[in-house]
């Protein structure tokens, strides 16, 4: 593992990309964060997944929220209305990550995301 | 309509405090299909989201076994504010049907991406038992 100023630089060069990836298509970004900082900086996944919530706390989406509102994108009721369940689903993930198999839910979600992608991606260019 | 959006908020918050995910990988694509939103309107509303602490009470879970590298967590932090503002110039001129479609491609990087990582991690446990 890289030590130091040269891990830090790293990792926020990592962060920056994600970021784009988030303002690009209004996710948090910890989906790209936490392969990431696993496949590069040897993190444990357990590791992964909880530094990524840290990055998760400020609100780092902000500036880009501005320029999606400023554009009129935001449907303020859904969101709102989806805060409180994310809020508490969150511990209840949190719990039981603890006692699943953290490999073969990670492989299924891993499917799912593929599957998803490769729909949206159908759906969008082959009309 | 409203208790539809309330259970998918409940379903993707399990999915953040299992992965250690925003949520919002799941929830544009949702919003998409389940609520017929156009694609800008979906990532929009994630974005609006994801900006209240949602992943807290994950976070102290993980946090009270020692899981977190808060240091790394921070440079994270930073990184993507910036990166997230210049993400949004970018994504905002593109048509929705084109982000739609990079949509999907980013969402089939990330899991080839989570999967070798699986793989990987399987790959140490069978190594650490011998």
């Amino acid at each position: 593992m890289t030590e130091g100023l040269g891990r830090d630089a790293g990792i926020f060069l990592v962060a920056c990309l994600c970021g784009m990836a988030s303002g690009l298509f209004g996710i948090g970004g910890g989906v790209l964060l936490v392969p990431l900082l696993g496949l590069l900086f040897s993190f444990s996944q357990h590791r992964a997944q909880g530094t990524s919530l840290v990055a998760l706390i400020p609100p780092t989406g902000a500036l880009a929220l501005v320029a999606y509102a400023r554009g009129g994108f935001v449907s303020w009721r859904t969101g709102l209305l989806l805060i409180p369940g994310v809020f508490l689903g969150g511990i209840v993930g949190g719990k039981l990550a603890e006692k699943l198999k953290p490999q073969r839910m990670r492989q299924v979600f891993a499917g799912t995301l593929f599957a998803l992608g490769v729909w949206q991606a159908l759906s969008a260019w082959w009309r | 309509m409203t208790f539809i959006v309330l259970l998918l908020g409940l379903g993707v918050g399990v999915l953040v405090g299992l992965l250690g995910v925003g949520g919002g990988v799941v929830l544009v694509p949702a919003m998409v299909y389940l609520l017929g939103m156009d694609q800008h309107l979906s990532q929009g509303t994630s974005l609006f989201m994801l900006l209240p602490p949602i992943g807290l009470g994950a976070l102290r879970e993980y946090w009270k076994q020692g899981q977190v590298d808060l240091r790394a967590g921070i440079l994270c932090a930073l990184g993507m504010l910036f990166g997230a503002y210049g993400g949004s110039l970018a994504a905002l001129p593109i048509p929705s049907r084109h982000l739609q479609g990079l949509f999907g491609c980013f969402l089939v990087l990330s899991a080839i991406l989570l999967w070798r990582r699986s793989q990987l991690e399987r790959r140490r446990t069978v190594a650490e038992k011998q």
